[in-house]
């Protein structure tokens, strides 16, 4: 039996200075989020799981905190908050003059192994763009992440810029199953050659085929790597999200934030509804990222309105534990 | 030191002690990494190159993914053995082919004889409860796990388990205790990880590291 006083794995409790600092650090991002014009939305802590469970993927999905209420329905947690300001927009907020700026700050619950930079309930800092023009839209995003950063005393900080469209083209015609992709997808996360090598022989990949996936674990770089990537393929997806990464990396050279970018096409792993761009946000002196964004041009589809959409989240604890200057 | 590094320069290296000791450190003489033999030999936990862009620390293999998952180590050189059952999210470049062993089920004679699968659930003595589940389970076979943290092939001898999961090199502890490999799991061998968001911020000192051990491999 469990004692009263036990706590569950992977929950945490503030007091003291600890909550002074962290309301300190949400109204200096939430600053920045208002000066941009996005307003706040506070979405509910649970909804039916399937408004979460389409579009996260099935590793995600695992961590679900599931739930049954009395009428038999399937309830889940939130563990983010872009399906709910997307389920909101495409329900209530469809007419509204786009682009459509929200933001939102609260809890998030994965149930996973509490380890390497996660808890179970965690906090989430961040904003969605919905129904905008793209290249203007995913550029704001980034802006408003770098601009936050500054904000709280982080000058040093490197957004790691992929395009899930790339990847998507590239192995479209290779006919392998979604379990054989995931493992694939997995082997380049992890940058493995080897694990690699090995699966691409298990599936008997031509030697062409396993060229162009070895030469995309080190597609990575400034500008010039988008045309290096460029010379590797010829289907028309790859290309197309070629030709929207450079267009974005041509949009924030423009707003002089493109010193802050690596393009980084190896950059595969992220939730199953990004579409297009997605980048993870690097602070040197932390070992993992502080926050991630990208963009979902289908996940409103889902809810029965077609918008284009991009956004971003900080990880809260994980800004916390950097030393950050709050002024 | 010639002359001084910029700490943010600065990579740390955690480093497994024991098995892959040795060949690590001539590893890294291989790749140009000058490191002060009399410190490197010592007991010393944490150490520089001649040059100072490197930090060293000796940690225990299995402590190795964890200091190299939370950025307090860049990188890492640990066994696969010890990644797989660790299940780290870290980056894994590079098979620096050391340590080569694999690892196996085994046991006695007798009992290599009988079709494990016909039982209706395998015990198995290990160090690697995460690999082991996963080979049995994914046979369809149940499987009950009897952790230990060393001398696992005293377990058969001493009836604990008439089976166990182990690293096997040369294959003599086994044959000492009477013990022979049943089925070969997976090969093994010394890996380099790196840190997510290192690879990423220090990416050309990374880089170049990769790139030296990489090309001391093919030599």
């Amino acid at each position: 039996m469990k004692t009263l006083t036990q706590v569950p794995l992977g929950t945490q409790v503030l007091f003291g200075p600890a909550v002074k600092r962290r309301r300190r650090v949400e109204r200096l991002v939430f600053s920045i989020f208002s000066r941009w014009k996005y307003e706040e939305i506070i979405p509910p802590i649970f909804d039916y799981y399937d408004v979460f469970s389409k579009g996260m993927g099935a590793e995600l999905e695992e961590t679900l905190y599931r739930f049954v209420d009395r009428e038999g329905n399937l309830l889940a947690l939130r563990p983010e908050f872009t399906s709910l300001v997307a389920k909101t927009v495409a329900t209530r907020l469809q007419d509204r003059p786009k682009p459509l700026r929200l933001c939102y700050c609260g809890d998030v619950l994965r149930y996973e192994a509490p380890r390497g930079g996660r808890q179970r309930e965690s906090f989430q800092l961040g904003i969605e763009n919905i129904g905008g023009e793209r290249v203007a839209c995913d550029a704001e995003v980034i802006q408003v992440a770098m601009e936050a950063l500054q904000r709280v005393g982080i000058d040093r900080f490197q957004f790691n810029l992929g395009e899930m469209g790339f990847f998507a083209g590239l192995v479209e015609r290779f006919g392998l199953s979604a379990q054989d992709l995931s493992r694939i997808r997995k082997l380049i996360d992890r940058k493995d050659p080897v694990g690699l090598q090995a699966e691409m022989e298990r599936l008997q990949l031509s030697p062409r085929r396993r060229e162009v996936l070895h030469a995309l674990l080190h597609l990575t770089g400034n500008g010039e790597t988008i045309d290096a990537a460029r010379r590797l393929v010829s289907n028309e997806k790859s290309l197309s999200a070629l030709d929207n990464l450079a267009g974005l990396y041509a949009e924030l050279q423009r707003r002089k934030l493109a010193q802050h970018v690596t393009i980084d096409l190896s950059e595969v792993r992220g939730l199953d509804y990004y579409t297009g761009i997605i980048f993870k946000i690097y602070v040197p002196g932390l070992g993992f990222e502080v926050g991630s964004g990208g963009r979902y041009d289908n996940l409103l589809k889902n809810f029965g309105c077609d918008l284009p959409s991009v956004g971003f989240t900080f990880f809260l604890e994980r800004l916390m534990a950097l030393p950050l200057k709050l002024r | 030191m010639s002359k001084p590094v910029k700490s943010e320069e600065i990579l740390s290296v955690a480093l497994s002690k024991g098995r892959l000791q040795d060949a690590t450190l001539e590893l890294l003489g291989r790749a140009g990494v000058e490191l002060d033999t009399s410190e490197a030999g010592s007991r010393k936990l944490i150490f520089r190159d001649r040059s100072g862009c490197f930090q060293f620390f000796m940690l225990k293999p299995v402590d190795v993914p964890t200091y190299v998952e939370y950025g307090v180590a860049d990188l890492g050189i640990a066994g696969w053995d010890v990644l797989l059952e660790s299940e780290s999210d870290v980056h894994q470049p590079l098979d620096l082919g050391i340590g080569r062993c694999i690892m196996a089920v085994a046991g006695p004679r007798t009992t290599a004889r009988k079709n494990y699968r016909e039982l209706s659930a395998v015990r198995i003595a290990t160090k690697y409860p995460r690999i082991t589940t996963d080979h049995f389970t994914r046979q369809g076979v149940p499987v009950e796990i009897i952790y230990l943290s060393g001398s696992v092939e005293l377990a058969p001898r001493l009836g604990l388990s008439e089976r166990i999961v182990d690293l096997v090199a040369t294959g003599r502890t086994l044959a000492d205790n009477g013990l022979q490999v049943i089925e070969p799991i997976c090969e093994v061998s010394a890996r380099l990880i790196v840190n997510r968001a290192s690879y990423q911020v220090k990416r050309q000192a990374v880089s170049r590291l990769i790139q030296r051990l990489a090309d001391s491999l093919n030599r």
